[in-house]
């Protein structure tokens, strides 16, 4: 047999030690779990000073004056609105391709008038954070009161808006057979990470270089925003990323506040921390959801899907944050579905409230567009009298790569395959029984995941260790086992020799940033490219040392080897000198998919919902580790049924946000936890060299769909927003 | 969320802390109800009288068929305790859903009297088991029945100078078996509603209610349904007629039903 090529044994076809696929136990936790990490708020350098802020009561003023105490104990200093003039910009907008927004970017502080409730009005440092909750307090602020916006659909301010058309939609509605659907609503959730938001910001006058310790998704998208805010190049900030206790999305953009410690610390040329206490995490960190969709789908009489008709009203707030317009354009792009429908028209109207702005939050788009579709679909069957599943059989898209009428092409997936595991595992429905309605459900999700870059070094240290930085940064998902796993495998080592690092800009690589589950299929694939060039380097360099060709050397468990046995360990390899190569990957949008199915019972006397099972069966292409992807998938279900069952920000008719602590706003605990099934179908992408997409979502996506499918099914048809709260689910059943 | 400032005091003796309490004074027992006010700077007060020195509050006795409990004995100890479990089930029943362990092993069973709040679990009980509270002041010393000491959300019958030093609680009924229900959104949570029954069918029934008013709520009118012979289900309807909001009714009225058959199967 010839000696394979060291670049080929790089394919992903073979050559690797087959730890990619393998359970691999995560070892991050160890550390994290023996109370050896270290949090934003667990730093503490010399000279600390400490950062609160006086936040507006109203969630619509005007600030007629503004007056700082003359004194107070231990405080240094107030910042307004005024002190940032001309010294720092809002953070920028992102805008969705093809969508028009508005110009209304979030300020550090208020300039003039206040649009919710938290928003910050004037910074206040002081030697400690309880001594900066006393001098805010002594922070005079006169507001004369306006009228606020509580209610979406009572705005007539739109922030952004989106439009797309294809095929003849208003042709295959005048001929459809049934037009079914309705109007379906998704409400704010807060992320609620376990660590809330913080920074720490420190100026070394010296170096002229201004250091942002952030609890972030990743650092390169702090940075940029950063820049943005105080108008500096790059290369004059850093940002550190400590241990991240959660983010689901809420982390992914620059906080204003962590904008306005960096310019506190370089005003004052000593330390400044914003550490989130959880009452400012829940009124000004942004929110999730918040959209409600009026759907219809135009079908023949055979059930075939021929149009879709969608119009999506999003609560954005009172301002835009720089991801604030992304997740009502990815729930549009979405609603096609997993359906093999031609035509499609879909409107995104996004409006301003006075409430605090939302952003991305865990599917972030992608729950609410299998909300609306897969509750539309279910009508549809109900008005055609043919069983959901089979309404959804006739239109599964079989073949791939698919455009979607909406413009996005599907990659590869096999979409009969899920639903035909999810009902498998489901099992027959159990029937209703006493005083108990039961009921059961399917729902389909098709998400997106991936595209544009991420990047990766990979280092062979004289230890013969092998160091990875990779541009995305891990806040829970495992990336440190996984990554390790997927370069141990190709550069034939134990995963142990492998060092992750990341969360520091002076280190890592850029990239675009962690989140919306493209870690694995874009990190993890820089990580393959830097490691497979690593390797040519490794053999270029071993056939050097052995006197061979690069052609003659085979790797082994034991090292690289030359065609007369002769082998050399990657120490011996490194010892001759380093060894680095970079890369960069990218690539187009990944597409992974999903069946979810759920049996939910109601007591009819009380309308208590209770989930009595739950089927997941994500298809997130080729599974690196299953231990950490059932994981995702299960924290993902934890987070979609709290949004079934308890989760809800909830506002009055002033605006004033009612739930403010974890009094008002219920988490789920284990005792609410269902069985959970969780199944992997593995469609490869074609895109990228690990056939990896995103898993960190699919249960966040499936689960509401499915449970209110079931729900309804119980309810003999009616349809409930939720939260399925015991009261409405009453009202639902006894009219 | 750092409490406004305030002065503290760690008095050694029970005369020594009834001289601080007054108006502007608080007094600290598991401090968790309070120390979340404290924090949200929704409660200000001038001192904070820490009473968790004052180990003679602590403690749960029989004694001449009563059960005293003294008012800064934790939850976790009710919970624990066999003569409770024993001679007040349905003590031992309701303290598990007073929020979490961690929560029961600071909490005080007086703390959470005092605080009263209305989604409160051991008040609702001590209602059902005609549990009298004492105060004391540097005025004296005086004992009243829930009734009279539950006032509504958050109030109690208590002066500003007075502590509650104990709850005493006679025997129940020696045939009666007892059950406490509640709902809550999850495991721990604040309850939306809930049910004490303490219940011999057609000889003695006491029923209190958590969420169908200001304040726990006894049932007089079913109980002496129960007492006649009448069904849980009647009994229940009885119960919660006085629920205005028809879904909060449904709920009692099944919590009801249900505390009974618990109670008595």
């Amino acid at each position: 047999m010839p000696p394979a090529r060291a670049s080929e044994v790089g394919s992903p076809a073979g050559g690797g030690l087959g730890l990619v696929g393998r359970p691999l136990r995560r070892r991050e936790d160890e550390r994290v779990l023996s109370g050896r990490s270290e949090f934003l708020d667990d730093l503490d350098p010399p000279g600390l000073v400490h950062l609160a802020f006086v936040r507006s009561p109203f969630a619509h003023a005007r600030v007629l004056s503004l007056r700082p105490p003359e004194s107070a104990p231990g405080l240094l200093a107030v910042l307004t609105a005024r002190d940032l003039e001309r010294r720092a910009r809002p953070l920028p907008i992102q805008t969705p391709e093809g969508a028009e927004v508005a110009d209304e970017p979030h300020p550090l502080l208020a300039p003039g008038e206040v649009r919710y409730a938290g928003q910050p009005v004037a910074a206040v440092v002081a030697e400690s954070r309880a001594l900066a909750e006393d001098a805010a307090e002594l922070v005079e602020v006169e507001y004369e009161e306006l009228d606020p916006v509580a209610d979406p659909a009572a705005s007539d301010l739109a922030l952004l808006r989106w439009r797309q058309t294809s095929g003849d939609v208003d042709g295959a509605f005048a001929s459809a057979a049934v037009v079914a659907g309705g109007r379906y609503a998704m409400p704010r959730l807060v992320a609620a990470p376990i660590e809330t938001r913080g920074a720490l910001a420190s100026h070394d006058p010296a170096r002229g270089v201004l250091t942002l310790w952030c609890s972030a998704q990743d650092t390169h998208r702090p940075l940029r925003h950063l820049a943005h805010v105080l108008d500096l190049p790059a290369e004059r900030l850093r940002i550190v990323i400590p241990d991240v206790g959660g983010a689901f999305g809420s982390k992914g953009s620059l906080a204003p506040e962590a904008a306005v410690a960096a310019i506190a610390a370089t005003d004052l040329g000593r330390p400044v921390k914003w550490a989130e206490d959880r009452f400012e995490n829940f009124v000004a960190s942004y929110q999730g959801r918040g959209m409600e969709a009026e759907v219809e789908l135009a079908l023949d009489a055979d059930g075939r899907m021929l149009a879709v008709r969608a119009r999506i009203r999003a609560d954005l707030g009172a301002y835009l944050l720089p991801a604030t317009a992304i997740p009502p354009h990815t729930a549009a792009m979405l609603m096609a579905g997993c359906y093999t429908i031609p035509a499609a028209d879909v409107e995104v109207t996004g409006v301003r409230t006075n409430k605090v702005p939302t952003g991305p939050y865990r599917g972030a788009g992608r729950p609410e567009a299998a909300y609306f579709l897969e509750r539309a679909v279910d009508d549809a069957a109900r008005a055609l009298a043919i069983d959901p599943v089979e309404l959804r059989r006739r239109n599964l898209i079989a073949s791939f790569p698919h455009r979607s009428p909406l413009g996005w092409t599907y990659d590869s997936g096999d979409y009969r395959r899920c639903l035909d595991l999810a009902l498998e595992l489901a099992g027959p429905r159990p029937p209703s029984e006493g005083g108990r309605l039961v009921g059961s459900g399917v729902a389909m999700y098709v998400e997106r995941a991936g595209g544009s870059f991420e990047a990766a070094r990979a280092t062979l240290e004289p230890d013969g260790r092998v160091v990875i930085r990779s541009s995305t940064s891990p806040h829970g998902q495992g990336h440190d086992t996984t990554f390790a796993q997927i370069a141990a495998d190709r550069l034939h080592v134990d995963p142990a020799d492998v060092v992750l690092e990341f969360g520091d800009s002076a280190l890592v690589p850029g990239g675009t940033g962690t989140f919306g589950g493209r870690s694995l299929a874009m990190g993890g694939s820089a990580v393959v490219r830097a490691v497979d060039e690593l390797r040519e380097r490794c053999a270029q360099a071993a056939a050097r040392l052995l006197g061979a060709t690069e052609g003659e050397i085979t790797w082994s468990d034991g090292g690289l080897s030359a065609g007369d046995g002769r082998t050399l360990g990657l120490g011996d390899v490194a010892a001759a000198g380093p060894l680095e190569a970079s890369a960069r990957f990218e690539s187009g949008l990944v597409f992974g998919s999903g069946a979810y199915a759920a049996v939910v019972e109601i007591e009819r006397a009380t309308g208590r919902l209770t989930v009595r099972q739950l089927v997941a069966v994500d298809d997130a292409g080729t599974i690196v580790n299953p231990l950490l992807a059932e994981g995702q998938v299960l924290g993902g279900v934890v987070q979609g049924l709290g949004e079934c069952l308890a989760e809800e920000a909830t506002y009055d008719d002033q605006a004033q946000p009612t739930s403010v602590s974890f009094a008002d706003y219920s988490l789920l605990t284990a005792a609410e936890i269902p069985p959970v099934a969780a199944a992997f179908v593995e469609s490869p992408s074609p895109l990228n060299p690990l056939g990896a997409k995103g898993i960190g979502e699919g249960g966040t996506i499936g689960t509401p769909a499915a449970v209110a499918n079931a729900l309804a099914d119980a309810l003999g048809g009616r349809h409930v927003d939720p939260p399925f709260t015991e009261a409405k689910l009453w009202r639902a059943i006894h009219g | 969320m750092k409490p406004a400032p305030f002065d503290y005091a760690a008095p050694r003796s029970l005369d020594e802390a009834l001289g601080l309490l007054g108006e502007d004074a608080k007094a600290l027992a598991g401090g968790q109800s309070l120390v979340p006010l404290l924090n949200f700077r929704l409660a200000r007060p001038e001192l904070l009288v820490d009473i968790n020195g004052l180990s003679e509050l602590a403690g749960l006795e029989r004694n001449d068929g009563l059960l005293r409990i003294g008012a800064l004995t934790r939850q976790s100890a009710l919970e624990r305790s066999e003569l409770v479990a024993a001679g007040w089930p349905l003590l031992t029943q309701a303290v598990r859903f007073v929020g979490h362990p961690q929560i029961r092993s600071r909490g005080t069973v007086g703390g959470s009297v005092a605080h009263a709040d209305p989604a409160a679990e051991l008040p609702v009980a001590l209602a059902a088991l005609d549990a009298r509270f004492t105060a004391q002041s540097p005025r004296g010393r005086r004992t009243v029945g829930a009734g009279e000491f539950f006032i509504g959300p958050l109030t109690t019958a208590l002066e500003p100078d007075e502590l509650l030093v104990e709850i005493e609680v006679p025997a129940p009924y020696d045939r009666a078996g007892s059950a406490f229900v509640e709902h809550a959104r999850t495991h721990g949570d604040f309850a939306i509603a809930g049910a004490a029954a303490v219940v011999a069918r057609g000889e003695h029934a006491a029923i209190a209610l958590m969420g169908a008013g200001p304040a726990p709520l006894r049932a007089p009118a079913a109980e002496r349904a129960l007492v006649e012979g009448a069904e849980p289900e009647e009994a229940a309807a009885l119960a919660a007629s006085a629920v205005e909001e028809g879904h909060r009714r449904a709920l009692i009225a099944e919590l009801v039903r249900s505390a009974i058959e618990e109670a008595a199967p």
